[in-house]
């Protein structure tokens, strides 16, 4: 009785708004395409997705956003069809796809950089690699004031002289793409010459959620974190610090990052399940989509990431006709 | 006598201050003031968060409100196609789920502990496993739901479908219909049984006829909270297939196609999504403060029916 009630109820509501959905116009493919991965390239694909979706409305596209190892786990079970990554596949990856026989592309289709970002009231505006592994490296953990790790600073060959506050520091947390991308660009090298593993120090504040990273940035005035790139668009209360890679501070701009002139910048990917490809015409066309001008050309700036330089977006569909 | 004398000049002496209004009981003014406070603030704060949430859904709400419950997720938040059927959709199977699969189940199985079941050491250790059921963190439902419904019972479901999610979730909300159902059954009097027992009634017909009627507007409440508590979780439910970026088809509410069809959105994991992506693009923010106000609204119906017909028991008991 109260279960009949409560159906009807809701059934009335439904109707009221119920709708169907349009299928089948544009060259008359249909289908259905199935992406995971990445929760950063997950916008674009979305936005690609969008755009495609004018064009050929008879294919279904579904794009979710897990995170990039998880969603190389579903790539090499052979559940999804194309899947969204923040880094190079991993050689561990690689032997899972192969032991299940999948067979894949990997294409460039964007750049996203990470974002290096203190308060608006810390004096600090440029920090050197060596500065940021003496700050949240493997040897750091326990530092609790920027002045604690002077000395390793120094050690490295840094000549910065870092202000004295609590140390603060909020980032992503190892299952993000962005945590993974941060320690290889910027740690790993400088780990490895010292014999130390390549990572972060445990003991900061990690979290999934890129506007509570900022939330955090914002609470202290002598913090320390990073982000991707996209998410300090429209971020008040922080800024950005520029960073020393070897050539000297680089501020981060859509343009340094294009061209890699700022140093802690990242491709994304696509990687393509050649076989499922094949097989199914609405794969390739969505990939066929993706690559071209209407596709990555509109759909990266859209969703707020850097473009590819055009030789890079020619040197991808060059990859994708000849697999 | 000289005692209850002294009791009464004592009734009197109290009995004239409260009428000249010099009562002395500051300590049960305090009390009784603090109390108010405590309810005061519930109360604030709850008005605080509505007021903040709708405050920034009005622009969505008012500008398209039709446009934003028939769209569907989308990748920028400018997008005149953006809005909450597909979500609306998953949420509503859901609570179809729960109220078909949950609720009988659950106040057969509260009957039975109440008015069937021996007290002895093994009843006493199901009801010990009930409470602690409902303890446990949503997510490890989510892990069972991945196990049994989406990978041993895929055939059955659809795998990764609102079919899994919604009986991942009636069985979340299992243990909550059966304690809530249990304490509305132990609140009707005795007499009204040993009544129905005194005019010839089997043990069937006294339940039927008086423990249940009686007991119904207590259930209903249970009920409620369950599915409250089971349409706004978002952690077991992308385990089983939420998707957070984009999906493909937007079914109609009664297309019964999509309840195994592979994948599907939910209000709470559409909340959830918009407030991340309201990182890179802030007009997302005030698109998920207006899919709280409809998820609100929702829950508010479902409020509705459910109070309409306590007060239709209510009556019938009267």
């Amino acid at each position: 009785m109260p279960i009949i009630g409560i159906v009807v109820v809701l059934a009335l509501v439904a109707g009221a708004c119920s709708r169907g959905s349009g299928r089948g116009v544009g060259s008359g493919i249909t289908g259905r395409v199935t992406i995971s991965g990445s929760s950063t390239v997950e916008p674009i694909s979305v936005r690609v997705a969008e755009l495609f979706e004018d064009v050929e409305s008879g294919v279904a596209v579904t794009v979710d956003g897990p995170g990039t190892g998880d969603g190389f786990k579903l790539f090499c079970a052979g559940e999804t069809d194309i899947s969204d990554a923040s880094r190079p596949i991993k050689d561990k990856e690689i032997g899972e796809c192969a032991e299940a026989g999948i067979e894949f592309v990997e294409l460039r289709v964007a750049i996203d950089g990470i974002a290096v970002m203190t308060s608006v009231n810390n004096p600090v505006d440029c920090v050197s690699f060596a500065d940021i592994y003496a700050l949240v490296g493997p040897e750091s953990t326990g530092f609790k004031r920027w002045t604690d790790a002077q000395a390793l600073a120094s050690e490295l060959g840094s000549s910065s002289t870092l202000p004295d506050g609590s140390l603060d520091i909020y980032g992503p947390g190892e299952e993000s793409g962005t945590f993974d991308s941060f320690v290889e660009i910027v740690l790993e090298h400088i780990a490895e010459e010292r014999g130390q593993e390549a990572t972060t120090r445990p003991d900061y504040n990690a979290n999934a959620d890129d506007n509570v990273i900022i939330q955090g940035l914002q609470s202290s005035d002598s913090s320390l974190g990073w982000v991707g790139y996209a998410f300090t668009a429209n971020v008040q209360g922080v800024k950005l610090l520029d960073v020393d890679g070897g050539d000297g501070c680089k501020a981060a701009s859509p343009d340094a990052i294009a061209t890699g002139e700022y140093p802690v910048s990242r491709s994304l990917y696509i990687y393509v399940n050649k076989a499922k490809a094949e097989a199914s015409p609405a794969v390739t066309s969505f990939v066929d989509f993706y690559l071209s001008d209407g596709g990555l050309g509109t759909a990266v700036s859209d969703v707020k990431y850097v473009n590819l330089t055009e030789e890079d977006r020619m040197a991808s569909r060059a990859e994708w006709s000849a697999r | 006598m000289a005692k209850a004398r002294l009791i009464g000049d004592r009734t009197n002496r109290v009995m004239v201050q409260a009428m000249e209004r010099r009562s002395t009981d500051v300590r049960g003014r305090i009390f009784q003031i603090s109390l108010l406070v405590t309810l005061l603030i519930s109360l604030f704060i709850l008005a605080v968060l509505i007021v903040d949430v709708v405050v920034d859904a009005w622009g969505v709400l008012t500008g398209r409100p039709g446009g934003f419950l028939n769209g569907t997720m989308r990748s920028v938040s400018h997008d005149n196609k953006l809005g909450v059927h597909q979500a609306l959709v998953g949420t509503f199977w859901i609570a179809v789920f729960v109220a078909v699969l949950a609720f009988p189940i659950g106040i057969g199985a509260a009957i039975w502990l109440e008015e069937y079941a021996p007290k002895n050491r093994f009843t006493r250790f199901i009801e010990l496993n009930i409470r602690n059921l409902a303890g446990v963190p949503s997510i490890v439902y989510g892990l069972l739901g991945l196990f049994y419904f989406v990978n041993t019972l895929g055939d059955l479901t659809g795998g990764k479908s609102i079919a899994s999610a919604g009986i991942t979730l009636a069985i979340l909300v299992l243990p909550i219909v059966i304690i809530t159902a249990q304490e509305a059954i132990r609140a009707v009097p005795q007499g009204l049984k040993e009544g129905a027992y005194g005019v010839g009634a089997t043990k069937w017909t006294m339940i039927r006829s008086q423990v249940l009627p009686y007991a119904a507007p207590g259930i209903l409440t249970g009920t409620l909270l369950s599915m409250s508590r089971g349409i706004g979780e978002a952690a077991p439910i992308l385990l089983v297939g939420a998707v957070t970026g984009r999906l493909g088809t937007d079914p109609a509410f009664l297309d019964f196609s999509a309840i195994n069809a592979e994948a599907f959105m939910a209000m709470p994991v559409i909340i959830v999504e918009w407030v991340q992506n309201s990182g890179r693009d802030p007009g997302f923010a005030e698109a998920a403060a207006a899919a709280i106000v409809v998820l609100l609204v929702f829950v508010i119906l479902m409020n509705a029916a459910a109070i309409l017909m306590r007060n239709h028991f209510e009556k019938k008991r009267g």
